[in-house]
């Protein structure tokens, strides 16, 4: 059926194009280049129109509605009305949103770095030559790809529960605290430990800016007797310091937004939304209980956009602290 | 090269027209799923309520009876566990898409009649599609507020202290009609003693046990637009919660989060747990040992300030098809087959045709039956008066700052204000 439906328009379009309008001595007016460039754009647009109609109606819309309800107190029933500020200021007052703030600063400022670290640790030992690397680049990589789904935020719930493989382990050496997740002050511990779990991501990009590395320069360090440590310092570090500046921009971005794993160690069906005593309640989950729990949409879109800024603000910061610390081989910029 | 062009844009065109017209189909196909009439004058209905798989299986048998009386009424279901429910309902219902009929109870009424959702469904009473007769003890008017039917209960039930009968044997603890406060303490610290199990699972967070406790002393948790107690009152109760979790009276509350979504009594860690009565037949097929019902402790050997609660079906304002929910909704009250599929799991049946048609005949729905009885015969039961507008945020605000006190995140004096900060946020919005 294609042959025969295609077929029909191309002898007619041929027919019509050949007609010498434009031979290849007389050069095209500038009229009819500017049609043709106005169809092959309409062509593009086309193309383009799932993904713009995508981005209009499911991001840039919902973007601007929010920004909007932002300023309103909207309980998704009755229609917005305008308070102005007052999101704001219940926000900045509010004893559980000051404690939400500081669970995710502290899950950032723990987790982030201690997952680049492990990222980078096993990305030198698996950038050296080896048997099996591949296997094990794979085998380290995998939880990367699995980690954010629900199924192991279930699993991690269950290992850290009162009497599993976590808590077991610790009794052997008389330290059981009787389970993580039941405990406010140690279930944003697994959170951290889960989050480090899923080094693969970062792992891949050090070792990528590893192999970048011109072997010139630890040949060179060799012949005037530079420790490994010493080259490590002054030669490696300083080397992959963009990659290693983009992985820190990465995943404090990614940590902000921490929601799902949080959510289902914490509670899941049936239980507390945000862990024993708010225990795991980072920023995105009291978002969630505001919005959905309580019906306060306004207020929700009013934390949703502070979070925004608040990420801007730090990513902000990542960016000027460059010029200190990252070092841009000529060429680079 | 050129006349090539012409023709892929030719048929890149075309391919982007046939996307768009698939486009178009699919939005007229979303739009079809959210009508419910077809061409033979079938008519489909949306219900959904809140529960457990066992739960899920009963009433679809109801619905199966119910198709085959009404053969030109569809049922489509849908069901969560009891917050998932609410969290996916409000987003329905805000989107102008609720289900048409759905499982409500008391703390909900005046907050989803606020908004405009819940129907009227008193035409449909005069119109004769719906029978409010022959109601159990005052049923019939359970779920009326300002003159308007909001809701028909589908069963009754009564908080109670469900107790792991064999713990309670080996404690030397028999609870009777009337036993005071006091000996309840008596009571947890000899389970305690004798069992090494918590006497119960963590009552100080329980918001319709503190109403009970309220009533008894002439108060209560809500009055029609608030909170009927203050922050005296709140302190003496916890503080006394605080002490008994320390003590050992109450389970650990770190253990307790840990076991969610099953109950602290079925997986032992508790000897006893005050809720409601119908929730003896979730936990014993939940847990291992066996489950009984006992008196609500009282401040004067009399009083209980017990009430019945109910499970409700209500009616979506925005329902296309008034008629068909309120025939469904009078099927699943007074037909008896219903009954005798549904047993006790959504309490004793409102109606006493229902009532009337299943007698149970296993221990444990005979308990509840026998425990009903036995209210009414003791004369305790008073009556209840809808809850304000934000009374589930506080009940959910009670629940989990109580339970932070349990875990010794909070100070009395600290989850009292807190509480009342937020109820005063909730009940004014």
């Amino acid at each position: 059926m294609g042959t025969a439906v295609t077929h029909a328009p191309v002898t007619e379009v041929r027919a019509k194009d050949a007609e010498p309008r434009h031979g290849p001595d007389t050069p095209p007016r500038p009229a009819d280049l500017k049609r043709r460039g106005r169809r092959e754009n309409l062509a593009g647009y086309l193309f383009m129109s799932p993904w713009i109609a995508g981005f209009l109606l499911l991001t840039a819309g919902p973007m601007a509605a929010s920004l909007y309800f932002a300023f309103t107190d909207y309980n998704l029933f009755d229609a917005p009305r305008w308070i102005g500020l007052d999101n704001f200021s219940e926000m900045f007052g509010d004893p559980r949103w000051r404690h939400s703030v500081r669970v995710t600063l502290w899950y950032v400022v723990v987790g982030t770095p201690v997952k680049l670290l492990v990222a980078l640790g096993v990305a030198l030992l698996l950038a050296q030559k080896r048997r099996g690397q591949a296997f094990y680049r794979a085998a380290f990589y995998a939880p990367s790809l699995i980690g954010a789904s629900v199924s192991v935020a279930i699993v991690w719930k269950a290992i850290f529960s009162d009497d599993a493989i976590v808590d077991r382990t610790q009794k052997v050496f008389g330290i059981g605290a009787g389970g993580w997740t039941g405990d406010p002050d140690l279930i944003i511990y697994s959170l951290v430990a889960l989050t480090v779990w899923q080094f693969g991501a970062p792992m891949v990009i050090f070792l990528a800016g590893l192999k970048q590395v011109p072997r010139e320069l630890y040949e060179a360090a060799d012949v005037d007797g530079a420790g490994k440590l010493r080259q490590f310092w002054n030669i490696t570090l300083p080397m992959i310091s963009p990659v290693l500046f983009f992985n820190v921009l990465l995943e404090t971005i990614h940590s902000f937004q921490i929601f799902s794993s949080a959510y289902i160690v914490g509670g899941g069906a049936g239980g507390n939304a945000c862990g024993p005593a708010d225990g795991s309640m980072v920023y995105t989950c009291y978002l969630y209980v505001q919005g959905f729990e309580n019906s306060r949409m306004g207020l929700a879109s009013a934390m949703a956009w502070m979070l925004l800024v608040a990420v801007a603000l730090v990513t902000a910061v990542l960016f000027r602290s460059q010029k200190r610390w990252v070092h841009y081989e000529e060429g680079g910029r | 090269m050129q006349q090539g062009r012409g023709v892929e844009r030719r048929t890149v065109l075309k391919a982007a027209g046939a996307s768009l017209a698939v486009t178009g189909l699919g939005a007229t196909a979303t739009a079809c799923g959210g009508g419910s009439g077809s061409g033979d004058g079938t008519v489909t209905i949306r219900y959904a309520w809140w529960g457990a798989e066992d739960r899920a299986r009963r009433i679809n048998k109801t619905i199966d009876l119910f198709e085959k009386k009404y053969p030109k009424i569809r049922v489509k279901t849908d069901f969560q566990p009891y917050t998932d429910f609410w969290k996916k309902f409000n987003t329905q219902a805000s989107g102008g898409n609720p289900p048409d009929v759905f499982q409500n109870a008391i703390g909900f009424l005046r907050k989803y009649d606020a908004k405009n959702v819940l129907l009227d469904l008193k035409e449909q009473v005069k119109a004769g599609n719906l029978r409010m007769e022959g109601f159990r003890a005052g049923l019939d008017t359970f779920g009326e507020i300002d003159g308007k039917l909001l809701g028909v209960p589908v069963g009754s039930n009564s908080m109670a202290l469900v107790i792991d009968k064999p713990v309670y044997a080996r404690a030397g603890v028999t609870p009777e009609t009337g036993w005071t406060w006091d000996d309840f303490d008596e009571a947890m610290a000899r389970v305690r003693d004798r069992t090494g199990r918590a006497g119960d699972s963590g009552m100080y967070g329980v918001m319709y046990l503190y109403d009970l406790y309220l009533r008894q002393n002439g108060k209560a948790f809500f009055t029609e637009d608030g909170l009927g107690f203050t922050e005296a009152d709140l302190t003496r109760w916890w503080t006394k919660a605080e002490k008994g979790v320390r003590s050992g009276l109450f389970a650990d509350p770190k253990k307790v989060a840990q076991i969610k979504p099953k109950s602290a009594l079925s997986a032992e860690l508790a000897g006893s747990e005050f809720t409601w009565d119908n929730f003896t037949v979730r936990y014993t097929s939940e847990g291992r040992s066996e489950y009984g019902l006992a008196p609500i402790p009282t401040t004067d050997g009399k009083r209980t300030g017990q009430y019945l609660g109910s499970l409700m079906l209500s009616a979506s304002r925005r329902t296309q098809h008034p008629v068909e929910v309120a025939k469904f909704i009078d099927f699943m009250v007074h037909d008896p087959e219903v009954a005798k599929i549904m047993g006790y799991d959504r309490g004793v049946p409102a109606t006493t045709a229902q009532y009337e048609a299943y007698r149970p005949t296993d221990a444990v729905n005979k308990a509840i039956a026998a425990y009903e009885e036995s209210l009414v015969q003791a004369g305790v039961l008073e009556p209840i008066t809808p809850h304000p507008n934000g009374a589930d945020i506080c009940e959910a605000a009670f629940l989990r700052i109580g339970e932070e006190l349990g875990l010794g995140k909070r100070s009395v004096p600290d989850a009292v204000e807190q509480f009342f900060n937020e109820s005063k946020t909730a009940l004014s919005s």
